[in-house]
């Protein structure tokens, strides 16, 4: 036990600041009760003492404390205190160091774990408390203190305070700002629900939803809703639960009962769970009249646990209905876009200038049709009136035809040639009766004529020359003679010229 | 279902919009049909997804196991 005494005292910031004003102020005689009980000393403590002189006795410090300590702790086994806390401070260890004060006195005290595990509220500064305790004396130091079991708030309920104290610090930290709460899910995925399996909570809850939100499907998580040790149970099934995939709601709640019933959804552990979940949550803790940290807590608060399933069920049937609106206007709104289109394709339809243009088109078409009459009829006269020429201009031609003409030539051919030939007979005939002529003529004056009449011709040997004058040959020579008919070849045997 | 729709919320919100679009007119036809579309897509997977989600009731244990909560739990329970 001694260990615990050990940090509180040796800690030397809190004392001297308190101590010395309190020391100042108290008074000089002791309280009655502790001024009897002093003169108590028991004889044996101090007998073993060496005494310095007869009739005096004299003993340790030790001894002495160990007497006070004693007398303190067997007259002061419970006490209950009334004061003021002041220098509150809670130590990792878990225990809670504090003085208690009136305006006059004070006393340090000291809650060991686990009473102050009991506390509903926070024992702080300046709050006014009943304790019970009793007196304990802290030899090496020679203090004593009050080593206190029960702590109570002076005037209002434990409960009450802790609950007012709580509310208070976790709105301060903003634990519950309306920015902070979340809209619950339109059409939950899943629905959590952390509650006693027991209660008549959880069968509210499934009544509402098997009667208005029939394929609901629900996660359950069992966590005990009341005495020791609910609220770590109850935020241990809110952050179980939170990690199921598909869970977008989570209601958290019980039945209703007294408040020490539903005191677990009071508590801070719960608070921050439902403040810490990634989904909304909606509290549904005992009846209308009932209100918890959690209420303020949760994103939704739910006057009891039914109520909490209504308000997912109404979500529900919101969206129902709206999806329904949606999509009515949705077909409204494309039906309209589709008239609206529509009419307005009618009136340019309507336009002169769309509506005309069927007519004009046709107008137009009749127009062309006697156009291309026209042409083709133009160009029909056109043609034929070439063709005219053209035979007119191909008669002309035919007069002129080598071949016609070469006839009347070959005909006058024939003629001449007819004429030609007679001629030709003509001269030919003329021709021969000139030639007997001429022939009968040249008879007659033929040379041979008169050899006939014997007259010969001598000629030379080689009979080119024709022998006039004798004395053109000599003895000896050579000569030819022509008769009337042959020839001879002679001598000349002898020359006679005539001379003269 | 259709990749494209995140969850109730998004559909919901998109669909919210596609008609308020369409009834502002002004759109083109083919933007109009096309959100129409969309707009009947979305709307089809509200109404899926309503009807879709079987009932059942499970109960989660401390190490984290989900069990069927049996006939005690059954919501028909009048």
């Amino acid at each position: 036990m001694s260990s615990l005494f050990d940090l509180p005292f040796d800690e030397p910031e809190s004392e001297p600041k308190d101590a010395a004003p309190a020391a100042r102020e108290r008074p000089s005689t002791p309280p009655a009760s502790s001024g009897s009980t002093l003169s108590n000393i028991e004889p044996s403590t101090v007998s073993n003492v060496e005494p310095s002189r007869p009739g005096r006795t004299v003993i340790t410090v030790s001894d002495l404390t160990a007497n006070i300590r004693d007398i303190l702790e067997n007259a002061y086994s419970e006490v209950w205190v009334e004061a003021e806390i002041s220098n509150c401070r809670l130590w990792n260890t878990g225990h809670l160091y504090f003085t208690l004060k009136d305006p006059a006195s004070q006393i340090k005290a000291v809650m060991f774990r686990s009473d102050v595990r009991t506390l509903k509220f926070k024992p702080e500064d300046g709050l006014h408390v009943v304790v019970r305790g009793r007196v304990s004396v802290y030899e090496p130091k020679g203090e004593y203190q009050l080593v206190c079991e029960r702590m109570e708030p002076h005037g209002l309920g434990a409960l009450q305070l802790a609950f007012d104290q709580l509310k208070r610090r976790l709105h301060a930290e903003g634990l519950f700002d309306a920015a902070r709460k979340r809209a619950l899910p339109a059409l939950p995925r899943k629905i959590g629900i952390v509650t006693s399996l027991d209660g008549a909570a959880i069968r509210d809850i499934l009544k509402v939803l098997g009667r208005r939100y029939p394929n609901a499907h629900v996660i359950i998580r069992p966590a005990r809703v009341q005495g020791e040790g609910a609220a770590a149970e109850v935020a241990q099934g809110i952050r179980d639960i939170v990690k199921i995939p598909g869970i977008d709601v989570v209601i958290v709640g019980r039945g209703g009962g007294s408040i020490e019933d539903l005191w677990a959804f009071n508590e801070e552990p719960v608070a921050r769970a439902m403040a810490a979940s990634p989904v909304p949550i909606i509290s549904a803790v005992g009846h209308e009249v009932d209100v918890t940290i959690a209420d303020f807590a949760a994103d939704v608060r739910a006057p009891t646990p039914s109520a909490a399933a209504e308000i997912v069920v109404a979500r529900k049937e919101d969206f129902c209905g709206h999806i329904e609106r949606l999509s009515d206007r949705l077909s409204a709104a494309v039906r309209g876009s589709i008239a609206r289109m529509e009419s307005r394709i009618h009136q340019l339809n309507r336009r002169p200038g769309f509506a005309g243009w069927s007519a004009h088109l046709a107008l137009r078409g009749r127009h062309c049709a006697e156009t291309t009459h026209a042409l083709r009829h133009a160009a029909r006269a056109a043609v034929n009136r070439q063709l005219r020429v053209y035979q007119g201009l191909r008669l002309q031609l035919e007069q002129f035809d080598l071949r016609r003409r070469l006839g009347g030539v070959r005909a006058r051919l024939v003629g001449v040639d007819g004429d030609l030939r007679a001629a030709a007979r003509r001269r030919h005939h003329r021709a021969e009766a000139r030639l007997q002529t001429c022939a009968a003529r040249l008879d007659s004056l033929s040379p041979l004529a008169v050899l006939g009449r014997g007259y010969a011709v001598v000629w030379d040997e080689s009979r080119t020359h024709v022998i006039r004058v004798a004395t053109e040959v000599k003895r000896g020579d050579a000569v030819r003679v022509t008769l009337s008919q042959g020839e001879l070849e002679c001598k000349v045997v002898k020359t006679d010229g005539l001379d003269n | 279902m259709d990749s494209t729709i995140k969850d109730f919320e998004a559909a919901i919100a998109e669909l919210e919009t596609i008609v308020k679009k369409l009834e502002e007119g002004d759109l083109a036809l083919e933007k109009s049909l096309e959100l129409y579309e969309r707009g009947v897509q979305l709307s089809r997977f509200c109404h899926t997804r309503l009807e879709e989600a079987e009932k059942r009731i499970e109960i989660l244990n401390e190490r984290g196991d989900l069990r069927p909560a049996g006939a005690a739990f059954s919501k028909d329970d009048k």
